[in-house]
């Protein structure tokens, strides 16, 4: 095989033009479609919070920090809608770009595989930004997020976007076939949606399972929105944030490597 | 069509004057080398043909030439731009039309043709204007805001073409460009490509129909396991290979033993192909097939030898068969 060491190394001449037009090229095809995929953006993720705030809400009483459990449950159901989207674009997407040859006519212009990355991970970033606006608006209406957290929520939702927008490439990257592609909401998605402390605060969790839950890359998405919606940050909240680009970071250069692997042959 | 397309005589050469110079170029995969050594050239504004069965190497060279396979060894030049060094410089002035369309299926035809251009460079108002253009050229214009998946495997590649126009490039390569088409479908693409040559576009295309590489190519190369066999026009392929004529026996199944029985008996060489006998006389002349006259389910014709035969004198196999 024809590893060569500087595919392990973002490439700095990276050329505007490849990201927009990658990024263009997901917006022109998602406004085709809005239709439909708004359906899953804005009225699923609302449809959830909805029936948890308003139900499971009525029988916890007392959460830690919120003055009700829909307050509480409120960023962590937005991030946790933030990271499907964001993994659902760069896994199952991404792997139909890989299989329908969209890359491969991509590649016959200028444009390098770290820029495919760079214009895809973006548009991951820009499907978590538009279901956390939906959801976060519809929050605001019923009176569970106040305006300014609204805000500010939009920054734990692009380092959300960002790390599960990379991690989706480590699945597509590398995935035989559609049905490996279950192993993105399997083992990733559906677990950290529900122990990455957006419906319980991972301190009633087992002593032993606390620092697992901490390390779970969507509990600092959490962690941060958290901060926003109850207005209450500490040194924490930072070392959360950090964690996020850390993770992306780290990841970014790997997921450049298997793409480049999968379509360079 | 445009201004851009009319001839032009100052695009960038090689320093020897050549659009293309390919030598020495090697592909390994693991063990098998998929491009063994090959050299060739291609001049400003010819049509060059590589002519082999699937798995000959075709594809892969190809894919090296157009950047997006590093080769094992050897040297890639085009239009003076060290392919094996900067393979995004040779990217931003060659048009490529893939084996497999590559069209997007979440796009509209004009949204293909827009954001490929896009992404190659042009400016928003530049990449409509163009799209248009090309369009017109390929005569889908009307089918300019269908989904890529209603239209027909002839327009799917005639648009994958049209596509690969979006910059005016002054070379092109194609990677099979008519393979899987009706014969009216691929008509329609040999007329474009036709025009595209008058215009003085450099192509380099791969095909394993001789019939392709005969009508539009200017030269050619025969290729096999990696291999260019020989090199040279269609017709000085032809004399320096084929024989001058070819008896075609079309048989039924109750003659054919009698048939084979006849032929062996005065030691004449031929091949089955399909249902059709291939007689081959000696030197290349008329074979003497006198015996076969009166035979009831044998009907005899004569044709030239063409590509096919040149394929099957250098290599002993079939080009249809892969």
């Amino acid at each position: 095989m024809n590893i060569s060491i500087p595919a392990l190394i973002p490439t700095l001449g990276i050329r505007r033009r490849s990201v927009s037009g990658i990024w263009l090229r997901h917006a022109v095809s998602f406004l085709r479609y809005w239709k439909f995929v708004i359906t899953w953006v804005i009225i699923e993720p609302v449809v959830v919070l909805v029936a948890v705030g308003m139900g499971i809400g009525k029988l916890v009483t007392e959460v830690e920090g919120a003055d009700s459990y829909a307050e509480f449950v409120t960023p962590g159901l937005i991030m946790g809608s933030a990271m499907f989207h964001a993994l659902f674009e760069t896994s199952w997407n991404a792997y139909n770009r890989i299989e329908n040859d969209v890359y491969e006519t991509a590649l016959t212009t200028p444009i390098t595989v770290t820029e495919i990355t760079l214009g895809d991970i973006l548009w991951a970033v820009t499907r978590s930004l538009m279901t956390t606006v939906g959801v976060a608006v519809f929050a605001v209406i019923l009176g569970w997020l106040n305006g300014w957290s609204a805000v500010g929520i939009m920054i734990p939702a692009v380092m959300v976007g960002a790390v599960f927008g990379t991690m989706g490439f480590l699945f597509s990257a590398v995935a035989p076939h559609t049905t490996f592609l279950t192993l993105v909401f399997t083992l990733v998605a559906t677990p950290l949606y529900f122990f990455s402390g957006a419906f319980f605060p991972i301190s009633i969790l087992p002593d032993w399972v606390e620092p697992i839950a901490w390390a779970m890359p969507l509990t600092p998405g959490v962690h941060v929105a958290r901060g926003f919606a109850l207005g209450s940050f500490d040194i924490t909240h930072l070392w959360a944030a950090i964690y996020m680009v850390a993770l992306t970071a780290v990841m970014w250069p790997v997921a450049i490597y298997l793409l480049r692997r999968r379509l360079i042959r | 069509m445009t201004e851009d397309q009319h001839l032009e005589t100052d695009f960038a050469r090689n320093a020897n004057g050549t659009v293309i110079e390919v030598e020495n170029l090697h592909k390994d995969y693991g063990d098998i080398a998929a491009v063994d050594g090959i050299t060739f050239s291609v001049n400003p504004g010819e049509t060059y043909g590589l002519l082999g069965p699937n798995g000959a190497g075709k594809t892969t060279t190809m894919r090296l030439l157009s950047g997006l396979s590093p080769a094992t060894s050897g040297s890639i030049a085009v239009a003076g731009i060290d392919v094996i060094k900067d393979n995004r410089a040779v990217r931003e002035l060659m048009g490529v039309v893939t084996q497999h369309d590559g069209l997007d299926g979440g796009l509209t035809v004009f949204q293909n043709l827009f954001l490929y251009g896009f992404l190659a460079g042009l400016s928003r108002a530049r990449a409509k204007e163009r799209a248009h253009e090309v369009l017109e050229f390929f005569s889908l214009r009307d089918r300019s805001k269908a989904n890529v998946y209603e239209l027909s495997g002839g327009m799917k590649r005639r648009l994958a073409i049209a596509r690969s126009m979006m910059t005016s490039p002054k070379v092109i390569v194609m990677d099979e460009p008519t393979t899987g088409l009706d014969p009216q479908s691929r008509n329609r693409v040999w007329e474009e490509m036709a025009v595209l040559k008058d215009s003085g576009v450099t192509i380099l295309l791969s095909t394993h129909y001789m019939e392709e590489a005969t009508i539009l190519c200017d030269r050619l190369s025969i290729m096999d396991h990696g291999k260019i066999l020989d090199e040279g026009t269609p017709d000085q392929m032809i004399e320096r290979h084929a024989p001058k004529e070819v008896a075609q026996l079309r048989v039924v199944p109750a003659a054919l033993r009698s048939v084979r029985e006849y032929l062996t008996g005065r030691n004449i060489s031929y091949r089955e192909v399909g249902a059709l006998v291939s007689v081959t006389g000696a030197n290349g002349d008329r074979p003497d097939l006198s015996g076969l006259e009166g035979v009831e389910g044998v009907r005899t014709s004569y044709r030239a030898g063409n590509l096919e035969d040149v394929f099957l004198a250098i290599t002993g196999r079939e080009l249809r068969d892969g």
